[in-house]
């Protein structure tokens, strides 16, 4: 709303300067985020929230102003000189629907001569971003920025039978707004009708055809209070948003429809000439009365938690348009103004005390939450993960969730969510496969020239169900790829492979009690065909990890090999993290065996370490291969064919004594006994 | 021979040459045969095609042997060499320095690169070694050999930064659901659709009952629902807007939301505590604004303005030379709000605050433009 200060100090008097007075007036909630010249004049660009219509008008803010510095609002009081003809035999007024328009008044002004405006007006209306178009168009909404209500001239030659009827539109009626389009009206329309058609928009536009314009003669003049609801619903319908609808959907004055009504018709005649017929129409089928509140002394102290006096609180209610009395010893009994539709219940009278009491003296007091013993574990658990990640290595990214659902489709099969109204089709779904935003981001990067990536997720997947709200999971996502070690001086660059993105997870898993934890080479949807697997806790999978399938990659035009993670996340978060329980560290030496073994390539390592693990051997305390190699590597007939050599370094270590070398040979020959069932022998 | 033909050379270096049973000249001549033939198969073993860096399978390979401190070559010296039985020590001696020359020799750099004439050439130049011993300490001004650290995200940071001031206050944290019925997003938090004020909600619908919330506020309810009152909770988490982006809109970004509910509870206790929250995140030096708003869920209802930080309040391009940046949206929860979380609004009262983090991160870090936040660009999120 763009209020000018010269009109402003029409009603009221202003003691302070532009600065002052707009810090002051964002200081009641009436947020002033500009002001600048415009000739001799300064206009505010004042910010109203959607409760206070009453501040879409100069008399209403005048009226904060005048609360504000205490100062006296001039009243509106407007006598007509009216002729001795009465507007009743020019015109009549019907409302059908009460409940939709609940007051209907007009004037009739006969003998005017419509021109353009003068200069005055011109600017006036620019000046608060109005276009002129003419003197009898232009004093509507001279009033409407003036007082805040509405209202609309109709050429009243054009009115068949000189009859206005407020009512629903017939299925199939057709209008043509001002704005030129021709609207075709249902029963969720409401409009004003002439004795045969709809002539206007009720509360949102006019119609064309009645519109004044250069042969209009006689004016009626409208001003009428229509139902919020239902304009809103109307102006949403039609997609016709305009400062009429803008004001009625929000809470017009009903009260103020009289008055903003004689302040057009006195000023039509000023300025088109003509005379005002006797009498207003004013169809008001049920007078509105505002239902009292109460408002305890008590209460506002327990809300602001401030003292304000008994005077205040009564002078600020007072001066803002409430009626006032006291009543016992606590309290008030308090009227809302008729334009003040936002103010029903006691604690709207309170933020009316708070605002002009001033927020900033209210007092302040920092009083911390009871103390409550909780373990806040997710939290804890994401801190861990999140630690470790940034150990490892990796960059934490935040991408859209919203994602184009044939990417998707390519990733996951579960269903994700459709978004109805989409801003694009490349955001146009809740993906539920965090997948494709980490390739994205991968593509992001390696588009920009940045080759060696590690990056990570946590956030959720979106999947649709037939029943309830979709189902949102918690997962982690990580993306590789590139080299390990990048060239430098110390060392020859390595490129990134499975081992590294296992590693990884192994590292992220270890920090957690997972019972039954095993990884399994397994295949998946967007996985290179044996290069993916997944570690399982008991039978729940709980980690796929795998190289992204080539022909994906090169769809997405990806110039390096990339490998991806995705953890249950919700899984990680319900698991407990490991609780670390001391075990005495041995002081007797670690013994290291190494067994030089020849395995057939069809049994997986996992099998032989569980193996020996499953000896249970005390002393066993690392198992860890050093060295393979397959038979085509070696030179021919070292190995036989389908098998691998396998250098494995077994770590023998007592809690109790130096293990003697017998202790060791028994235990060397019980891993030995126990992967022979598997196939493997030493090497001869 | 009482050897056990199964120990490997590694076990026996590390016991005494007694301990091994090796009592005389021929047996101390057999034992010191086979670790030289380990060492020749290990050669070979080496020199085959295979192993993928060739310079440091070639370090292991010296070292195991060679090093100075439990190589099996000093093994040997130690344990059995120096306790050697005194009539036994010539031979020992005369065979250890043969060993120890062969071995040397064998495994020299020159050596190894011999064994692998094609393929190796280059990785071998890596191989210490192979130039003369420097008699000059090395250049320590070279860059550290560095392990990458990740970067946890500048939101992230932010976030936790929030929530550990607020965890500080007693609050607790609660989350609840991104994708929202309509009751909860709106209707519950005194929004009706029939009021304009819908509208400040540019809203991504899934169906007429159904939407990506567009505030963390329906977790507010969601939280009185479920644990009554009193209650202290902060709420951090993803929201969405149909907002065309751009550099100050973004379709998704994450508020933090707080809620007090208690029998004790007034504008005073909003007022103070996020007085002690701003200046506590921005700094102490910070001035904080309350003034009037206008939100369905909250009544009276306020924002916070708090002294610009890049002007210090002089007025600026950020503060639009106000002085003053709007932070963040609060007031005292509407008594119909409490209502609609099955609390008794003549019993208890609350106030509740939300954020935008992203926008408090573009303050902390000057940042301009809240597009980078979500693209994932390493040279953004290296920088945090």
């Amino acid at each position: 709303m763009k209020i000018s200060l010269n009109w402003l100090k029409e009603f009221v008097e202003i003691p302070v300067d532009p600065h002052r007075l707009k810090a002051d007036l964002i200081g009641v909630g009436l947020n002033v985020e500009s002001f600048g010249a415009a000739g001799d004049d300064l206009i505010f660009e004042i910010e109203v929230t959607t409760n206070r219509p009453d501040c879409l008008s100069h008399y209403g803010t005048a009226r904060e102003v005048a609360t504000l510095y205490r100062q006296r609002l001039k009243p509106l009081e407007y006598t007509l000189r009216e002729s001795s003809a009465p507007a009743s035999s020019e015109a009549s007024i019907e409302i059908l629907d009460p409940e939709l328009c609940a007051r209907y008044c007009g004037r009739v002004i006969q003998g005017v001569e419509v021109k353009p405006s003068p200069e005055w007006l011109k600017q006036r209306l620019e000046a608060v971003g109005q276009r002129s178009i003419n003197n009898v168009a232009d004093v509507t909404n001279y009033v409407l920025m003036e007082l805040g209500h509405p209202l609309h001239a109709f050429d009243h030659a054009r009115l068949t039978g000189h009859k206005i009827i407020v009512r629903r539109a017939r299925v199939g009626e057709r209008l043509r707004t001002l704005d030129g389009v021709d609207r075709t009206l249902g029963a969720a329309d409401l409009v004003i009708a002439d004795a045969v058609r709809p002539v206007a928009l009720a509360g949102v536009m006019g119609g064309e055809d009645s519109q004044i314009s250069g042969s209009t003669r006689t004016v009626l003049l409208e001003s009428a209070w229509f139902e919020p609801v239902f304009i809103r619903r109307t102006s949403k319908s039609q997609g016709l948003h305009t400062e009429a609808s803008h004001r009625f959907e929000r809470g017009a004055d009903i009260e103020m429809a009289p008055k903003a009504l004689d302040r057009a018709a006195d000023l039509i005649v000023q300025l088109a000439g003509g005379e005002i017929l006797r009498g207003a129409l004013d169809v008001y089928p049920a007078p509105q009365q505002r239902n009292p509140i109460m408002l305890r002394r008590s209460e506002v102290q327990r809300v602001l938690g401030a003292e304000v006096s008994w005077e205040e609180i009564e002078r600020f209610l007072r001066a803002l348009g409430f009626e006032v009395e006291r009543r016992g010893t606590d309290g008030w009994r308090v009227t809302p103004p008729s334009f003040r539709l936002d103010v029903s219940i006691e604690v709207d009278l309170i933020e009316e005390v708070a605002r002009h009491y001033g927020y900033n003296r209210l007092p302040s007091r920092v009083k911390p939450a009871p103390a409550r013993v909780t373990g806040s574990s997710v939290r804890e658990v994401e801190l861990k993960i999140s630690e470790t990640l940034v150990g490892i290595g990796y960059r934490e990214i935040i991408p859209s969730p919203m994602i184009d659902p044939d990417e998707n489709a390519r990733f996951t099969d579960r269903p994700p969510v459709v978004l109805a109204n989409p801003l694009s089709q490349e955001a146009s779904t809740m993906r539920s496969s965090a997948i494709p935003s980490m390739v994205r981001a991968l593509k992001w990067n390696l588009d920009r020239y940045r080759n060696d990536l590690k990056l990570s997720e946590m956030g959720r997947t979106y999947t649709n169900r037939a029943e309830g709200l979709p189902e949102e999971k918690q997962v982690l996502t990580l993306g590789l790829s590139g080299r390990r070690q990048g060239a430098s001086v110390h060392g020859t660059e390595e490129g990134i492979d499975f081992f590294d993105l296992k590693g990884d997870v192994e590292a992220l898993l270890e920090a957690f009690d997972l019972p039954g934890l095993a990884f399994e080479p397994a295949e998946c949807l967007y996985h290179e065909p044996g290069l993916g697997g997944r570690f399982v806790a008991g039978q729940t999978p709980i980690a796929l990890l795998g190289k992204l399938k080539e022909s994906l990659a090169r769809d997405y035009k990806l110039r390096q090999e990339v490998w991806l993670a995705e953890v249950d996340l919700d899984f990680l978060l319900k698991a407990s993290l490991r609780h670390p329980s001391f075990k005495p560290i041995s002081k007797f030496p670690p013994v290291e065996r190494d067994f030089s073994l020849v395995v057939p390539e069809t049994t997986p390592y996992s099998s032989l370490e569980a193996a020996v693990r499953g000896l249970g051997l005390e002393e066993t305390q690392s198992i860890m291969p050093v060295d393979r190699r397959r038979s085509e590597e070696l030179a021919s007939g070292t190995i036989p064919g389908g098998h691998a050599s396998l250098l494995l370094r077994v770590t023998f270590q007592s809690p109790t004594h130096t293990l003697a070398s017998e202790e060791i040979e028994a235990a060397s020959q019980r891993v030995l006994e126990a992967l022979e069932p598997l196939g493997v022998r030493l090497r001869a | 021979m009482t050897l056990n033909s199964s120990m490997t050379i590694d076990v026996k270096v590390r016991n005494t040459l007694v301990d091994l049973g090796v009592l005389n000249a021929s047996d101390v001549r057999a034992l010191f045969q086979e670790a030289l033939h380990t060492a020749e198969n290990e050669l070979m073993e080496f020199s085959r095609p295979g192993p993928s860096d060739v310079s440091q399978a070639a370090k292991v390979l010296r070292d195991r042997w060679l090093a100075r401190k439990g190589g099996i070559v000093s093994l040997i010296d130690r344990n059995w060499l120096k306790p050697a039985p005194e009539e036994l020590k010539p031979a020992v001696g005369a065979e250890f320095n043969a060993l120890r020359q062969l071995v040397g020799a064998m495994l020299s750099t020159e050596s190894l690169l011999m064994s692998f004439e094609n393929a190796a050439n280059e990785a071998m130049a890596d191989l210490p070694g192979r130039t003369p011993r420097p008699t000059a300490p090395p250049d320590l001004t070279l860059p550290g050999r560095r392990r990458p650290l990740g970067s946890v995200h500048p939101v992230t940071q932010v976030m936790r930064e929030i929530e550990d001031i607020f965890l500080g206050l007693g609050f607790s944290i609660e989350s609840g659901p991104e994708i929202e019925s309509v009751y909860y997003n709106f209707e519950a938090l005194n929004i009706p659709e029939s009021h304009p004020a819908r509208d400040d909600w540019d809203t991504l619908y899934v169906d007429s009952q159904t939407l990506l919330r567009t505030h963390t506020s329906p977790v507010q309810i969601r939280a009185m629902e479920k644990h009554g009152a009193p209650l202290h909770i902060i709420c951090p988490g993803k929201c969405y807007r149909h907002d065309n982006p751009d550099s100050t809109h973004a379709t998704m970004f994450h508020q933090v939301e707080g809620l007090a509910v208690d029998t004790d509870i007034s504008f005073a206790d909003l007022k103070g505590t996020l007085d002690f929250f701003a200046r506590k995140f921005f700094g102490e030096k910070i001035h904080t604004n309350f003034f009037p708003s206008f939100f369905p869920f909250t009544e009276p209802s306020g924002d916070l303005a708090i002294s610009c930080v890049f002007c210090d309040g002089k007025g600026c391009r950020v503060c639009k030379d106000s002085g003053w940046v709007e932070v963040m949206g609060c007031g005292m929860v509407h008594p119909e709000v409490l209502r609609h979380g099955g609390i008794d609004p003549a019993q208890y009262s609350g106030w509740a605050f939300g954020l935008g983090v992203e926008r408090f991160a573009m303050m902390k870090y000057d940042i301009n433009d809240i597009q980078l936040f979500h693209q994932g660009d390493v040279r953004f999120l290296e920088q945090f």
